[in-house]
């Protein structure tokens, strides 16, 4: 399979107008990109408006993406580069700041320092990630292996199909199937995190 | 939700779909609303397995990121400055077409209508503006004879010129141009001159025209 073919597809929907085909690239790559950025601000909430600035660079620039490298490559730079200007034009240096030295007790500390101001969304995101190890876990082995393979290993099909030595269409299978039972819970964690939300509001 | 739907769903968000496959799926992706929900809980799924700590999993960087490209606009579109009215275009490469087409008819129907007159000796020409042959004929007071048959020539027009102005500019010409030149005229007049079809040639017509 040739890499970067559903994500060009979608861009060259963008490139042609359907701003729909862009939402899906934001959906699929948004937490990968605070992530990156919050290597350069520790804030969330600052990565997240960092973030939306270069979905937005991302957006304008898209007519000149020709498609040579990886979209996600393409955005990574744009990303790295908005954030750098970020700081530069805040006066402020860049945050050294290596995820491996601190433990995950400390990063949550930091995250919680922002998102003590939305205790709400606080909850719903410790509610999500709670329910989503949950149903990891429940899954029967073959299919925890298989989404564990590529969701944190990030293996291809083909690679993951001689791990677990299986045909390729199998793999595609019990991943698709672990993917469903996990969203069938999150889902309710999504419409009722949304329903406390609108109540509060 | 269809099932194999789905399944194509989630190896396109492995990028493990077809090429063929995926660009039907991103057509649809882009405006069902579900599909994309459910696009973005895969997303969330994979954030939670590599345990993307501090990034927030409910954020609405989506819906801002939306709502500012909403206001941009979209890409594809003509450049701006350059308005044409929408109900214009579509016909504006038929009408062109339609041009081409007619210009092209006409060249062909004038063309059509000068290639006897360039192909065809000077005699000829002027044999089909006067369907009798007087000079030939030696049995002269006879015209109505019907004996002598001129070869049809449905392929002739009538002339552009009328034969009789044709004969005064020759005559008229002969008077100025020097005898060499007169002779040349005159001779290439009578060799380009084209003898009847053989058989539309009557025998008793040819025996007259050959008697002394």
């Amino acid at each position: 399979m040739s890499a970067d073919v559903s994500d060009l597809s979608l861009v060259r929907r963008v490139q042609r107008g359907d701003k729909g085909a862009f939402d899906a690239l934001v959906l699929k790559y948004q937490h990968k990109l605070v992530k990156l950025v919050m290597r350069y601000v520790r804030n969330p909430a600052e990565a997240e408006d960092i973030a939306q600035e270069a979905f937005i660079k991302a957006y304008r620039a898209l007519p000149q993406f020709r498609g040579d490298s990886a979209f996600y490559t393409w955005l990574y730079r744009i990303a790295i580069n908005t954030a750098k200007n970020a700081l530069v034009s805040r006066d402020r240096s860049p945050i050294e700041y290596d995820l491996d030295r601190h433990s995950d007790e400390s990063y949550d500390m930091q995250g919680r320092m922002k998102d003590s101001e939305t205790p709400e969304g606080l909850v719903l995101t410790d509610e999500i990630r709670t329910t989503v190890n949950a149903a990891i876990d429940a899954l029967p082995e073959d299919l925890r292996t298989a989404i564990v393979l590529r969701e944190l290993e990030g293996l291809s099909y083909e690679e993951i199909a001689a791990a677990m030595d299986c045909p390729v269409g199998t793999v595609r299978s019990r991943i698709f199937r672990a993917r469903e039972a996990i969203d069938r819970r999150l889902r309710e964690v999504f419409e009722g995190g949304l329903g406390r939300a609108e109540e509060l509001g | 939700m269809n099932e194999e739907l789905d399944s194509q769903l989630s190896a396109m968000f492995d990028d493990e779909l077809p090429p063929a496959e995926c660009e039907l799926l991103a057509r649809r992706l882009s405006r069902d609303e579900a599909l994309k929900a459910r696009w973005g809980r895969y997303a969330v799924i994979g954030a939670v397995v590599r345990a993307e700590r501090g990034v927030r999993l409910n954020a609405p960087l989506a819906g801002r990121v939306n709502a500012a490209i909403s206001a941009e606009p979209a890409l594809g579109n003509p450049v701006v400055g350059q308005p044409r009215p929408a109900g214009l275009r579509w016909w504006q490469p038929l009408v062109g077409g339609a041009l081409a087409a007619g210009v092209a008819a006409a060249s062909v129907l004038w063309l059509r209508a000068q290639g006897p007159l360039t192909t065809l000796p000077l005699a000829a020409q002027h044999r089909a503006g006067a369907p009798a042959a007087p000079v030939l004929d030696a049995s002269a007071g006879s015209l109505a004879n019907a004996s002598y048959v001129t070869p049809a020539t449905p392929a002739l027009r009538p002339m552009l010129v009328p034969s009789t102005q044709l004969a005064n500019y020759v005559v008229a010409h002969s008077m100025v141009s020097s005898p060499v030149a007169r002779r040349n005229l005159l001779s290439s007049f009578i060799t380009s001159e084209p003898s009847p079809a053989p058989e539309a040639q009557d025998p008793k017509d040819h025996a007259s025209r050959t008697a002394p």
